[in-house]
């Protein structure tokens, strides 16, 4: 008898252990990095903190893939083998898929079909993918106007979603204009800016106009977090929960 | 029993591999001496400490400062959010450093915001306190043959109708730097660097170094907040930067310490 207590007890206490896992798939802009590296920060990085304990973020992003090479070197195959009902798959390629004089460039026609096999097979598994056109570069006009740079593959992205819909996060977008609201000069803290001899890993200095500074990254993260609102996923219900606290 | 040439010829092989390792282990020592191992403890306030991640991007400067150094170093983050010096020896925290510093080891002390908060009773250290704590940082450090640095409180975040940073610290900066003086200790200006930092940033973008955040925009701090005293990682990651240039300044023994990209 009271060994049958303790175990309906147990069954209470250890039942909801189904946590949400939330895949990041994508390039060096979300991916988590090397001390060594430091300061450059992934989105991906700070987007970590966000969630409540029912949430594992596992950031499955790489520096320098594409689709195609994601795929390739095996690394979505063991994303899908893992994947659970109800777990997310954030997806955020482009940098690398767009850019013809790079190892790792993709077709648009296979950026696309590539697209859809990560949404198929996600939702094969009964998983939710979230598509996320690729993420601002800084480049501004002699204006000081911001410069879509990712023209083209972020329209691709724009369309699979459109097709199979799937939950968009327009985050080139949304950091184009979080980018142009800091303006030409302030825009350098968001991104990998560091004078010679300012950081010990980066002795040269750094002027970096696509990886992230921490404050970059953690803007980028609160954008895909207030889109993920936005959009209702179920996933914004375990988002973090802080009760307000009176201000002294 | 009977050995084949063949069996002779892998032997010979095996004991030359090892022959070569322990020749190259023999080069390697004298080209990358290897060094003791130390500790660096850092003792301070808020503004140095470490912070669970349910708080992020509250950040010491303690935080990124750990990330900079070979593994010949272990950093001891024991600062600890709302301590003066006077609370943090009442606490037995010193105490606990004290017991474990070894010869060779570092000392980072950086206390002040705590110390000269008036109208916090409970923290509050007065002038001659103060110092005298400092000069028992200092003296202990140095029986147990470790080496003390001591450090100006970090700025706030102060600027005049002018949009000058304004020095936030001038009485228990001041002490820092006298006691430094005093017993000949390394000292990193923090407070000076800081300002300078501010001041280079201006009074708009400065805010970026800070906790400062609209509501809503960050599910740890739903209602927002408007710190000038702390830092987001951001900010902390550029005072652990001024705090490794000041050290490899006064080029400390740790500052080789300090890895570097070839």
């Amino acid at each position: 008898m009271p060994l049958s207590i303790l175990v309906l007890i147990m069954s209470f206490a250890i039942a909801p252990n189904k946590k949400i896992t939330v895949y990041l798939i994508g390039d060096s802009t979300m991916a988590d990095k090397e001390v060594t590296a430091y300061p450059e920060t992934g989105w991906g990085m700070p987007f970590h903190y966000f969630f409540d304990s029912t949430v594992v973020v596992d950031n499955r992003a790489k520096n320098g893939r594409s689709t195609r090479t994601f795929i390739e070197e095996g690394r979505w195959k063991p994303v899908v083998e893992n994947l659970k009902e109800g777990d997310y798959v954030l997806i955020q390629f482009g940098h690398n898929d767009e850019v013809p004089t790079k190892k790792s460039y993709t077709t648009p026609e296979q950026f696309t079909i590539n697209l859809e096999k990560f949404v198929s097979e996600s939702r094969s598994k009964n998983a939710i993918p979230v598509l996320i056109t690729p993420v601002a570069r800084r480049k501004f006009d002699s204006s000081g106007k911001i410069e879509e740079t990712h023209a083209v593959y972020t329209q691709l992205v724009k369309d699979v979603a459109a097709k199979y819909k799937v939950p968009l996060i327009d985050l080139d977008q949304k950091s184009q204009e979080l980018v142009q609201q800091f303006g030409p000069e302030a825009s350098k803290y968001l991104y990998n800016y560091l004078s010679p001899g300012e950081n010990p890993h980066y002795p040269a200095g750094r002027k970096d106009d696509t990886h992230f500074s921490e404050l970059g990254a953690r803007k980028m993260a609160e954008i895909v977090l207030y889109e993920i609102k936005s959009l209702n996923l179920g996933l914004a219900n375990h988002i973090r929960v802080v009760p307000v606290k009176e201000k002294k | 029993m009977k050995i084949s040439n063949n069996t002779i010829y892998r032997m010979i092989k095996a004991n030359l591999k090892k022959t070569l390792f322990v020749c190259l282990l023999a080069l390697l020592s004298f080209a990358l001496p290897i060094k003791k191992h130390i500790t660096v403890w850092m003792i301070g306030d808020s503004t140095m400490c470490e912070y669970d991640s349910s708080r992020f991007p509250l950040t010491g400067w303690g935080m990124p400062f750990a990330q900079y150094f070979d593994s010949s170093v272990t950093i001891k983050n024991v600062a600890k959010g709302g301590r003066s010096t006077r609370t943090f020896i009442a606490e037995d925290r010193w105490q606990k450093v004290v017991e474990n510093l070894k010869e060779g080891d570092y000392v980072f002390i950086q206390f002040g915001h705590n110390d000269e908060a008036k109208n916090y009773p409970d923290r509050y250290t007065t002038p001659d306190d103060y110092r005298k704590n400092l000069i028992k940082f200092i003296t202990e450090s140095r029986d147990k043959k470790a080496i003390p640095v001591l450090i100006t409180p970090v700025s706030r975040r102060k600027f005049d109708a002018n949009g000058n940073a304004i020095e936030t610290h001038e009485v228990y900066s001041k002490i820092v730097r006298e006691v430094a003086a005093q017993m000949d200790v390394h000292l990193v200006d923090l407070d000076a660097m800081s300002l300078k930092l501010l001041q280079q940033f201006g009074e708009k973008n400065s805010a970026l170094l800070f906790m400062q955040l609209e509501p809503g925009e960050n599910p740890n701090y739903p209602s927002g907040v408007h710190d000038n005293t702390h830092f987001n990682a951001y900010g902390a990651r550029h005072v652990a930067e001024l705090v490794l240039q000041a050290i490899n300044d006064l080029h400390l023994e740790v500052s080789d310490r300090i890895f570097k990209k070839s």
